[in-house]
């Protein structure tokens, strides 16, 4: 399970690395919205590459909890594994 | 007295609800092969009646003729796949059954009962339910921002205590949001999901039937700061616009097919996608808001898979297609038989249409398929339609002109300075638009100044809130509209807000105006510029000028902010104060726009401002 976490979150910050400046560092706990500037229409291509990348679908009512990397990865684990 | 009795409307029902199971259910594999089920869409013609063009007194009325026919509502994937259908027939038989159960439920005729707006199968048939079981529906939004949750609840709280609901739905992906919300709010009876409500018992009584006159449902229409307020809107109101949008405004005929993906908490979505196509027997491919969002793609791809003819969207929602859709998608896209693409719901920018139209001819788009209109929640929906089939117009006017004598003056040379607005079109039968200036005198084509509705699907008020009604709602039953706008032989133009326009020694500026110059640096995008005036003792106006922004750096901000205020300068000749507020700062409504009122208070807050401060330069937090 750890390792299933690990390697969403390797993942996850390769896709964040497309829609950040190169000298941004990721770590679980950067802040999605303050940090990254992720905002409505970045989030749309974010959760698209997400969805692809995971062969997964992200309810909209589990964002709201969502507000760093970490947030998100655990999201990720926790749709995966539930599948 | 009380008699469970088991429906036939249940199964379906219940087969629907697996069908179009919330994510957390669907991953249990019991239901992976239930999900799988292969079923065509509703067809697009009624081989079996003759159809109606919303000529009936009432919404439960409309559902039981078009019952008796073939057509209904599809409701679609992310991925394109049919998830579950919901004939007008099996809307009748499965919303009854749950009158049933919201009967047993002990509420009064004319309670309100809270549904949050998931694009689902059970929204529709829990709104239908309320209005057999004589109670008043009304739809609310679901959460769309990371990290909302705080706002949201709050949100819900407040649309819950300003309706004096008495039971709230919802489904299990949102019911603890729901249940969040709730905690505490007086006079709410009961609170749970659409299963919940199914294992009720149901009483079986039989419902009185509704009259025009009684209220149909109510529309929240505020965002997140202002306290909601709810839009009363009749049977008689709501069948009048009915009828207008599809008689007058689209025109409806045989062979027609509505898609959308418009959200149902939204008067677009709800009235003008889910009850105006019902009244008139049409069947509807739903995509999920979301989904759309995500994949914009699938919309077009529903309307060229399954010949749509009537698809509306927001501007907004346009600009997504033209950004996000790849050239090397054009070529599975047939749109060709889409005859009338509705855009409203807010300010429309021909270039927003021109690039669509561009960026689609090569998939079939026909540019004369746009059909601007114009509308509001307190007229129902819809005040004005343009023509179908002849795409949209606009006008050139001269912006000084504008701003000086609020006078639209058609661009006479190349080279001046023009705002170019969309012609929305004239109004529905039985309703009367007009233009007056701040005395309340009438004005003529080509003058700006605050637009009136008067008509037949005008709200009777806000809901419990007679201030804001009579402040609305003015002598001789006009609707202030709040917009700003002109006429010209008989078509509308509207400019913008009112709030909207900031008078500077005597000059109107379109605070529209100065956000369009804000939004065109790169460091501020779309829908994240707010401007608005605030006047100090002397009466002296100061605009103001809300930014979200990203950057961090102190350089950078100082920048942008001298940069702002520059070019303000330069275009208006008037100083402002520019704010540079973190993301998400600036309240939106529930459709999404930005409200300066709120984002006004908002900085009055924030800077606890007093008089003297107003001269101080821009602040940066």
């Amino acid at each position: 399970m750890a390792t299933d976490y690990n390697d969403i979150l390797l993942r996850l910050c390769f896709h964040l690395k497309q829609f950040t400046s190169p000298d941004v560092t990721i770590i679980p706990e950067t802040d999605l919205i303050n940090e990254l500037a992720i905002d409505s229409v970045k989030l749309l291509n974010l959760v698209m590459e997400i969805e692809d990348e995971f062969d997964i679908s992200v309810p909209l009512n589990a964002l709201a909890d969502v507000q760093t990397v970490h947030d998100l990865a655990k999201l990720i684990h926790h749709i995966k594994s539930a599948k | 007295m009380i008699r469970i009795t088991k429906l036939e409307g249940k199964t379906l029902s219940s087969t629907i609800t697996k069908l179009n199971a919330p994510l957390t259910q669907a991953f249990d594999c019991q239901l992976s092969s239930e999900s799988t089920i292969a079923v065509a869409p509703t067809p697009t013609m009624c081989s079996v009646q003759a159809q109606r063009l919303a000529d009936f007194d009432t919404l439960t009325a409309a559902l039981e003729y078009a019952a008796g026919g073939t057509t209904g509502y599809n409701f679609y994937d992310a991925k394109g796949n049919l998830r579950s259908v919901l004939s007008y027939q099996a809307l009748r038989q499965n919303a009854q059954a749950s009158a049933q159960r919201l009967s047993g439920l002990g509420l009064v005729r004319g309670d309100r009962v809270a549904l949050i707006a998931d694009t689902t199968p059970e929204f529709v048939e829990l709104f239908f339910a309320c209005r057999y079981a004589g109670l008043i529906p009304f739809a609310m939004p679901v959460p769309v921002n990371l990290g909302s949750h705080v706002v949201y609840v709050q949100q819900l709280r407040g649309i819950l205590e300003g309706s004096n609901a008495s039971a709230a739905l919802a489904n299990v992906d949102y019911i603890n949001f729901l249940r969040e919300a709730a905690e505490g709010v007086q006079g709410l009876q009961w609170v749970g999901t659409p299963e919940e409500l199914g294992k009720l018992p149901a009483l079986d009584v039989t419902p009185q039937s509704n009259q025009p006159d009684e209220i149909a449902y109510l529309q929240f229409t505020s965002g997140s700061t202002r306290a909601p307020r709810g839009v009363i809107i009749t049977e008689r109101a709501l069948m009048s616009n009915l009828q207008g949008i599809v008689r007058s405004g689209l025109e409806i005929r045989p062979g027609d097919r509505c898609a959308s993906w418009l959200p149902f908490y939204h008067d677009m979505g709800l009235v003008g996608m889910v009850m105006a196509p019902m009244v008139a027997q049409v069947s509807v491919d739903y995509l999920a808001t979301r989904d759309f969002a995500i994949r914009p793609l699938q919309w077009l791809k529903l309307i060229s898979r399954n010949r749509s003819t009537v698809a509306f969207s927001q501007p907004f929602g346009l600009k997504l297609c033209t950004l996000r859709v790849r050239d090397s998608d054009l070529e599975d896209l047939d749109l060709s038989c889409w005859r009338a693409a509705g855009v409203g719901a807010e300010m429309i920018r021909p270039d927003t249409l021109r690039n669509f139209a561009e960026k689609f001819a090569p998939a079939g788009f026909d540019t004369r398929a746009f059909l601007p209109c114009y509308g509001l929640a307190e007229s129902t929906l819809a005040v004005t339609f343009s023509k179908t089939g002849e795409g949209f117009k606009s006008l050139q006017v001269d912006a000084g002109m504008l701003v000086d004598r609020k006078m639209a003056v058609r661009l006479q040379a190349e080279g001046r300075k023009y705002n170019e607005f969309v012609n929305c079109g004239r109004a529905l039968p039985g309703h009367t638009v007009k233009v007056i200036d701040d005395a309340g005198q009438e004005l003529p084509d080509l003058r700006l100044g605050s637009v009136l509705v008067k008509g037949s699907s005008i709200m009777t008020g806000y809901f419990n809130n007679p201030e804001d009604t009579l402040r609305t709602l003015q002598s001789g039953n006009w609707l202030d509209t709040g917009d700003l706008g002109f006429l010209f032989e008989g078509d509308l133009y509207v400019t913008g807000r009112r709030i909207d326009v900031i008078i500077v020694n005597g000059r109107n500026i379109r605070a529209q105006d100065i956000e369009e110059l804000a939004e065109q640096q790169p460091e501020v995008r779309t829908r994240e510029a707010s401007a608005f005036g605030i006047t100090d003792v002397n009466d002296a106006m100061t605009i103001v000028l809300v930014i979200e922004c990203r950057l961090t750096s102190v350089t950078d901000r100082q920048s942008l902010t001298s940069r702002l205020q520059r070019l303000v300068y330069m275009a208006f000749g008037v100083n402002c104060l520019v704010e540079l507020v973190p993301p998400h700062t600036l309240p939106r409504t529930s459709s999404g726009k930005l409200s300066r009122f709120a984002a006004r208070q908002g900085f009055i807050q924030r800077t606890n401002l007093t008089d003297h401060q107003l001269s101080a330069e821009s602040r940066d937090n």
